[in-house]
């Protein structure tokens, strides 16, 4: 690989494919993308960041998580709360949730600017709407100026807000329309820390709705300039205040992570045990003529001492296969985030446990209690690379689907029956609700699992709630916005669980299932994992599978090894449990389900198309697009429409969300496959719900599938 | 005094509420966090306990020859600021791999430093083109490539081009090295093929370690 850019980008922060470094923004704008003040710039932030800008000011506080989805495309999600403005909540104030996207066509080159196109708050209901187009020069050094053209919100000339409108869907007729006017920026980076920001902008902070309101959102500005000062302080702060028109200011605050930065890139696991090679045949001519496998007692010492070892690595040896010349084991991966990372530590093992005459090494994977693919060494192989760059092994290797049984496989003891249990503390936290602000929930749960068999896992768990602010409540009350049904008055009458267009409530009476004082049992289930061909795994789940649904749910997936594509099906019989959470139900009762497509793009892209039956008994289709690091950072957008009509759905439309997966050893440096899960949605409703079933079979059978171990190959010497 | 102990307690009970189980694998992110903070507190008590008698490296290296028959090595981390005694844990042809009791590693081939181990930002691997004119004392040109995990997870070669000849001081072999923005000096002592005494260039973030042959 010729490259001879500076260290700090190969290894930190930028991709592989660079040429320059491309115009990072060094300021956030209000709006929590790299910009001016208000207004946008062409800038960038470096690929995969991931960020947040809280910024206050008279017009609004807005808090807008901002993540660069590709080099070129910036994507912001806003929860904004608006003041001037009224609604039927009369509260001087409302909220409201935004998108933007900004896609950089050029990067600055030459003389040549960086060009950018963006679109803001595109989808649906938008106080904040509009489109632009940006250019942004480096002039010196420390100094950038940006001029654009702002279409809607950026040229002053606010779109009208429909009312009736559910919101959610994209309104491409008004893009780039009803006028435009030019904005402008310059920024001057006066040293590491300090940057100075002036822009002309044309947005005047009034919103207008179809019933002809209009509100003035703060005080008008009494200018067209904005000024503002930003200062960075350690890795991925910035603190901000800036002046709006000269006579409002408003102060901000950004965070920036990048998963490619991490505090302990290599992590801080202890050394492996290194590759032991063999005696010479002078020196054992037993090992390598092969005739200790008469031995009867063979095995057994040997797979006891291989197990333990590979305990110390966090590793189960579930069993093994031994012959003269060939071993294969079965492991159960507990501890690294990187399957090649446990099947390299395994092989090195492997070379210090097994006579001299075992050559070729079979590790195979286990998920759930299935063998998941083998990876086949020569152990002449292992003990050549040793210590080279981590491709050549992975050359000399070969991957392969792993049926269900192997000849000769022998079980180790007291792996089953396995039982594990714990104790901790749990934390809900509510954050993007337009109604309650930050909600939070603190409590206790108790988890066991038992494992009888290989595959066959029974599963319990209860939970406990000690405080918090989530209190139980019903849903909505249909035609009186911002008023609900007391927990007491929705209980009493069955036929609220109905909604007034005659959508049964699958989860709009989600809080029905909150702020519980007494135990509560969140799942209790038998699960039964199968593997009828080396490439077709089996899933059937029974009994409390989740908070508000028990029944049965049965899956199977069709996933080789060598293959980015799988198909799979899942049908569940389901019924809605009591808003106790103990083991009674309430009348509703549904089979649902969905065929499924998977593919892994390169570059870490996964994509998953599900298209069926929704708990509430609409048809349709789910789509979700997932970006995913080698260091296991994944973040990813997924939406759902069904038959349901948008006034059926209710406000949002349709439903749509993000998640963000972060695993722990990425911060920390331990070595853990604990990760810090978080799932925004948009809300909650009742169309395109999906169940919530524990340890559905992709996301286990692939890690240790092709593009996944491969990405992560590079951890096999580590 | 009262700080730490406060500190100690905290979070032994996060720890106690987040740990209490035989689950390792699901002992909870507040689990994982906590014991992390456990191990910070602990070093950090380590760290403030005064040691009866702190040994300098020379009593340290007398100590480990005493104690340890095998072959042993003395590391100075020069950014940890601290001086180690490694010990010989494995042996694969020409490379050796020695360890910390704490199970940080350092391999060498014949004294040349190939990679490192258990340090956070660690040398996956160097692929020095140089080794045969240091070895030899000659003067000479060469590429050295060495490897990294970048943030990503994803394994990155960094490419040097390095000029190797005698050093200001007799019987030193200085390797000058420079790309990417950057440029070190590792310095060798040669005797009969084997590097005995070194300073080398681990990487960015860890910066030069010295390595002494204590017994070879």
């Amino acid at each position: 690989m010729a490259t001879t850019l500076p260290i700090a980008l190969v290894l930190g922060s930028a991709g592989t494919t660079a040429v320059a470094e491309p115009m990072y923004g060094r300021s956030m704008s209000t709006y929590g993308l790299p910009g001016g003040i208000d207004t946008p710039t062409a800038e960038t932030l470096p690929d995969g960041t991931l960020g947040a800008t809280v910024s206050w000011s008279d017009y609004a506080r807005r808090s807008n998580i901002v993540f660069q989805a590709l080099p070129g495309l910036t994507t912001v999600l806003r929860y904004s709360r608006i003041d001037g403005i009224n609604d039927y909540r009369d509260n001087g104030y409302i909220t409201d949730r935004s998108l933007d996207l900004r896609y950089q066509v050029l990067d600055e080159q030459g003389w040549r600017p960086a060009l950018a196109v963006g679109l803001q708050d595109f989808l649906g209901t938008g106080v904040y709407s509009g489109e632009y187009i940006v250019a942004t020069k480096t002039v010196t050094p420390s100094v950038r100026v940006s001029a654009g053209l702002g279409w809607g919100v950026l040229a002053g000339k606010p779109r009208t807000i429909d009312i009736d409108d559910e919101g959610g869907t994209p309104n491409v007729d008004d893009w780039f329309r009803g006028g435009a006017r030019p904005f402008a920026s310059v920024s001057w980076q006066v040293n590491d820390r300090l940057s100075l920001v002036a822009e002309y902008s044309n947005t005047d902070y009034v919103a207008r709705y179809s019933n002809g309101q209009v509100f003035q959102q703060g005080d008008e500005p009494g200018s067209s300039l904005n000024l503002g000062a930003y200062y960075s302080f350690g890795r991925a702060y910035q603190v901000g205040v800036y002046s709006i028109g000269g006579n409002s200011f408003g102060a901000q605050f950004s965070i920036a992570l990048n998963p490619r930065e991490a505090p302990y890139p290599s992590g801080l696991e202890k050394a492996p045990a290194p590759v032991r090679p063999r005696p010479s045949p002078g020196a054992d001519p037993d090992g390598w003529s092969g005739v200790w496998a008469q031995d009867p007692t063979a095995q057994p010492a040997i797979q006891a001492a291989l197990g333990d070892a590979m305990a110390d690595e966090g590793q189960i040896l579930e069993s093994m296969a031994l012959s003269s010349s060939r071993a294969e084991v079965r492991l159960r991966n507990t501890r690294y985030i990187n399957q090649a990372e446990a099947v390299g530590r395994t092989a090195r093992l492997m070379t210090r446990a097994l006579p001299p005459s075992v050559e070729t090494f079979v590790i195979t994977s286990t998920a759930e209690g299935l063998p998941t693919s083998s990876v086949t060494l020569r152990r002449s192989d292992v003990e050549r690379l040793e210590n080279t760059e981590a491709g050549q092994i992975a050359a000399a290797s070969v991957l392969s689907d792993a049926p269900a049984g192997a000849p000769g496989l022998v079980r180790s003891e007291g792996v089953y029956p396995r039982f594990r249990w714990s104790i901790k503390p749990t934390l809900n936290l509510g954050i993007f609700s337009a109604e309650d602000g930050l909600t939070h929930e603190v409590g206790a749960e108790a988890r066991a699992s038992y494992e009888i068999a290989p595959g066959l896992v029974l599963t319990g768990a209860l939970r406990q709630r000690v405080f918090g602010n989530i209190e139980r409540r019903g849903p909505g009350i249909p035609g009186q916005r911002g008023e609900y049904y007391t927990a007491e008055e929705y209980e009493a009458d069955p036929s609220l669980e109905t909604t007034p267009e005659g959508v049964p409530r699958v989860r709009s009476d989600t809080r029905m299932y909150s702020g519980n004082d007494s135990p509560v049992i969140p799942e209790l289930t038998l699960a039964y994992y199968a593997k009828p061909t080396p490439a077709v795994y089996t899933r059937v789940t029974a009994g409390l599978l989740e908070r508000a649904y028990g029944g049965v749910s049965a899956e199977v997936l069709w996933k080789p090894a060598g293959s980015p594509l799988a198909l799979g099906a899942e049908v569940n019989r389901v019924r809605k449990r009591d808003f106790d959470q103990l083991f009674d139900f309430r009348d509703y009762e549904v089979t649902m389900g969905h065929v499924s497509a998977y593919y892994e793009f390169a570059n870490g892209f996964t994509a998953q198309v599900d298209v069926g039956k929704y708990l509430a008994g609409d048809k349709g289709a789910t789509v979700s697009l997932t970006r995913e690091f080698a260091n296991g950072w994944r973040l990813g957008a997924y939406a759902t429409k069904t038959d349901l009509s948008s006034e059926e759905f209710g406000e949002g439309s349709f439903d749509k969300g993000v998640t963000l997966s972060i695993p722990l050893g990425w911060a920390t440096g331990q070595p853990s496959r604990e990760r810090v899960n978080a799932n925004l949605r948009s809300l909650s409703r009742d169309g395109g719900a999906q169940l919530n079933v524990r340890d559905r079979l992709y996301d286990q059978v692939r890690e240790s599938h092709s593009v996944k171990l491969y990405e992560g190959w590079g951890r096999f010497w580590r | 005094m009262n700080g730490a102990l406060k500190i100690t307690l905290a979070a032994s009970l996060v720890a106690g509420l987040a740990a209490c189980g035989n689950d390792d694998e699901r002992s909870g992110p507040l689990g994982v966090l906590a014991q992390t903070a456990s191990q910070v507190v602990a070093q950090r008590r380590a760290a403030d306990q005064p040691v009866v008698a702190p040994k300098s490296p020379q009593e340290a290296a007398a100590e480990a020859l005493r104690v340890n028959p095998g072959p042993l090595i003395q590391a100075g981390f020069e950014s940890l600021d601290r001086t180690q005694v490694m010990a010989l844990t494995g042996q694969n042809g020409a490379l050796r791999t020695y360890m910390t009791p704490a199970e940080e590693a350092l391999i060498l081939r014949g004294g040349m430093l190939v990679g490192t181990r258990g340090l956070g930002h660690d040398l996956s691997v160097a692929e020095p083109q140089t080794e045969t004119l240091i070895r030899a004392g000659a003067t000479g040109t060469g590429v050295r490539i060495m490897r990294y995990f970048a943030g990503d997870g994803v394994e990155r070669p960094l490419q040097f081009s390095c000029t190797v000849g005698a050093g200001p001081r007799p019987g030193v072999t200085v390797e000058s090295c420079q790309g990417h923005g950057t440029s070190f000096q590792n310095s060798y002592m040669v005797a009969g093929g084997q590097i005995a005494v070194s300073r080398q260039w681990i990487g960015p973030n860890l910066g030069y370690v010295t390595i002494q042959t204590l017994r070879p």
